[in-house]
């Protein structure tokens, strides 16, 4: 360099060792960003929803425990993908949300720890509701993940709609939310009353037959996570009801190809609908002083989910801890911080069912004082505990196969609901492919 | 003859005269074979930088996804055979032949997929030439604001294809939709048109988008091509009273059979490839309606973690499109050439 700023020309052979200890330096820089990784502070990665929350109680936890945590957000399409990728070349994230069917293949492939040897696990597995903490587990029984927030399915129904077809309260029963729906369309008052969230991806058609099945009593999958929908008549009065309420007229037929589960509920923001099942926080920006929604504030209300026994289907989002991590403790204090109660009365927690209605596993959530405030803003808490009460897991997202068989049936169901398939060819489709998969 | 550098090897063509044949060029080295033999090595080493990335960033992940789709790729267990490349430990899985192709060649999803892609790239590709084609003619004569609508015809097409699926999924929502609300309020529909409940109806909703976001570019090239055909084929076709379709046919769509040629690789590769917009406004569906094999693979591989059969279906894709540039090359450009 010195020659060429003298002259202000280079000669081959410089400008060659130049070029040589130009690409030295880029292949040694990129063995030494790898190497710096290992001494950074704790990577913690999300999807991305609500990063500004996360980053203000990250902030916090910094500054009250003197830790260095760096937070990113990953866009949730490609989230887990992205991140099973950066793995596989050898990248640590040391904290990780978990979307639940991944949990298991994560810890299949060696990606993530489990945490049953790290102090404090009893005190929070004691503190969880039984049924998250099952699922929680992965086959062989082991705890290996901490919860960010529950999702139940629930019902909720639009009160000024209703009242305006002359009913005073919501159904009951499917039949009578039929018959509801049915004088709807008739007088015209709606043109799809009914709005279930058979949109096509994982927490939309498959959670909301789990649930319209377990609202009926019936099994879906059996303890060793096979499908015996053949082996249940409740199964197929549920998609003998699925196909008759679209023939009646009362589904839109957008709903198969809505994105998410977050469009879907977005739809009852018109008031176009009279009943809506989705998960329960979705409510939350339906009826509370949300400037878009026409059912703000609290016109959308949550009706118990009918059905014989009334039970809806209910899995657990969560925060992982990588497997390869090098600051063991540190990676552990987070998940405490962030998945359990480091910081005391749910410091985390709170402010996710404030800010945006998620449901945890721990009832002791519920007692707190500012949590019980912000839910009476937009739902009827005991109501909401009372279907959280009922809410059913399933232990099939456990299985390697799960996320196939998800995918592919809901084709299978969609095609049964808008084209001729008949519910016993459906029945009989879904068991082969899952025997196919399984 | 001038050397630009008293102090280099003179490297400029030199004419070769040839007692049997036509004049030759060669390169003629001013002053030795070796001072031109050792520039020959100094320019491989300056590339060598940029081809050993190119090797790194293109060809070997373009050999290694082809010796995934005839391998048994099981993430839950990638250990085994392996090579390293930067500290990059890349499984080599288990060799299985042609299992995965027979696999995918044999599953019915596959053929109404592809029967559906091929339905699609039809589409897309007749309507991107034809309205790509007119856009071009009308913005190659002369008006008052022809720059400015040149410059708007850049806008869909400098578009990401995301951004392009969510703003039409907006303006084509059932219940927000402004298409809908225009419709609705100039009293044209009684009630909210449903663009996506019919799986071909979807299909072809996706094929229209497609096309606005990607005739602009066809007209760029088409209109490239307009303005190198000499005006005065025109002048003397207008003398002998040739009118505006003689002219299009005679002239300018001869002349344009190199452009043809491109446009009609590039949309049909494109075509067979799209997957943003299915991405963001149908994931397929409703039920399969709008599974093409793009978007089959994508899933296959990326959703299911099916890596070997993935590859494979998207492979087949590669053959496909190589196929029809070979036969584009023959229909289109091999009289072209003989002229």
């Amino acid at each position: 360099m010195e020659t060429l700023s003298r002259t202000g020309s280079i000669n081959r052979r410089q400008l060659m060792a130049g070029a040589g200890a130009a690409s030295v330096a880029t292949l040694s820089g990129a063995g030494r960003f790898g190497a710096a990784q290992a001494a950074a502070p704790i990577n913690f990665v999300g999807w991305t929803f609500r990063p500004d929350m996360v980053q203000g109680y990250v902030d916090f936890y910094n500054k009250s425990y003197g830790e260095k945590v760096s937070y990113s957000t990953l866009p949730w399409p490609q989230y887990h993908q992205t991140l099973e990728q950066r793995a596989f070349a050898g990248d640590i994230v040391d904290v990780m949300y978990c979307f639940h069917t991944f949990r298991e293949r994560w810890a299949q492939t060696g990606m993530i720890r489990t945490l049953d040897d790290l102090p404090g696990v009893d005190e929070l597995k004691k503190a969880m509701m039984p049924a998250n903490l099952e699922s929680l587990l992965n086959r062989e029984g082991k705890l290996i993940a901490l919860p960010y927030f529950v999702n139940l399915y629930i019902l909720m129904h639009n009160e000024p709609m209703l009242q305006q077809g002359g009913f005073d309260k919501p159904a009951a029963s499917f039949d009578e939310l039929i018959e509801q729906c049915v004088k709807l369309k008739k007088d015209k008052i709606a043109e799809y009353p009914y709005l279930p969230n058979w949109n096509p991806t994982i927490t939309g058609t498959t959670p909301q037959f789990l649930t319209d099945c377990f609202a009926e009593g019936a099994t879906v999958f059996d303890a060793k996570n096979r499908l015996v929908i053949d082996q249940d008549p409740a199964v197929a009065q549920v998609l003998e009801r699925w196909k008759k309420v679209y023939a009646l007229g009362l589904v839109t037929p957008e709903i198969f190809t809505k994105p998410s589960s977050t469009d879907v509920h977005r739809m009852m923001f018109t008031g176009r609908y009279a009943y809506h099942s989705n998960i329960s926080n979705y409510l939350q920006t339906i009826a509370s002083d949300t400037k878009e929604s026409l059912l703000a504030p609290k016109k959308a209300k949550m009706t118990p989910y009918p059905g014989k026994v009334g039970s809806t289907y209910m899995w657990t989002d969560s925060y992982v801890l990588n497997a390869n991590t090098t600051s063991l403790e540190s990676a552990w204090k987070l998940m405490q911080f962030v998945g359990g109660n480091l910081h005391k009365n749910w410091y985390v927690q709170q402010q996710w069912a404030i800010g945006s209605g998620l449901d945890n596993v721990y009832p002791d959530l519920y007692k707190e004082p500012a949590v019980v405030a912000s839910y009476a803003n937009w739902v009827d808490l005991p109501t909401l505990r009372a279907q959280y009460d009922k809410g059913k897991v399933s232990g099939a997202f456990k299985e390697q196969w799960y996320p196939e068989y998800d995918a592919r049936s809901v084709t299978i169901l969609h095609d049964m609901i808008r084209k001729n398939l008949s519910v016993a060819e459906t029945i009989k489709a879904l068991v082969a492919l899952h025997k196919s998969l399984a | 003859m001038t050397t630009l550098d008293p102090g280099r090897p003179d490297l400029t063509l030199q004419p070769e005269a040839s007692a049997s044949g036509p004049v030759r060029t060669r390169w003629f080295a001013g002053k030795n074979r070796q001072a031109v033999q050792s520039e020959g090595w100094f320019a491989a080493a300056l590339v060598s930088p940029a081809l050993l990335v190119i090797l790194l960033i293109v060809f070997l992940p373009l050999v290694y996804s082809i010796w995934l789709s005839f391998a048994e790729v099981d993430l839950l267990r990638p250990g085994g055979t392996a090579i390293t490349i930067f500290g990059m430990r890349l499984p080599l899985y288990r060799f299985t032949g042609l299992a995965n192709y027979s696999k995918v060649l044999s599953d019915p999803l596959y053929w109404q997929a592809l029967l559906r892609t091929v339905y699609f790239v039809a589409l897309f590709v007749i309507e991107a030439v034809v309205i790509g084609l007119a856009m071009a003619l009308v913005l190659n004569a002369h008006f008052a604001g022809r720059r400015l609508m040149r410059a708007m015809l850049l806008v869909p097409w400098s578009m990401s294809r995301i951004a392009v699926g969510i703003l039409w999924l907006g303006m084509l929502d059932a219940d927000f939709g402004a298409i809908n609300g225009i419709l609705y309020r100039l009293g044209l529909i009684d009630h909210y048109l449903s663009f996506f409940s019919d799986g071909f109806t979807a299909l072809n909703v996706l094929i229209v988008v497609y096309v606005w976001n990607q005739a602009p570019f066809a007209t760029i090239l088409f209109l490239a091509g307009l303005q190198s055909i000499p005006q005065d084929l025109y002048h003397a076709a207008s003398v002998d009273g040739a009118g505006f379709w003689r002219k299009l046919w005679h002239i300018t769509l001869p002349s344009l059979r190199p452009m043809m040629f491109l446009v009609l690789v590039l949309a049909t590769v494109n075509g067979f490839l799209m997957l943003d917009l299915i991405y963001v406004m149908t994931s397929g569906g409703p039920g399969n309606d709008t599974t093409t094999v793009t978007w089959l693979g994508y899933r296959t591989a990326f959703s299911f973690f099916k890596f070997g059969p993935g590859t494979a279906i998207l492979f087949t894709l590669t053959l496909i499109c190589v196929a029809l540039t070979v036969i584009y090359h023959r229909l289109v450009l091999s009289k072209f050439q003989s002229e």
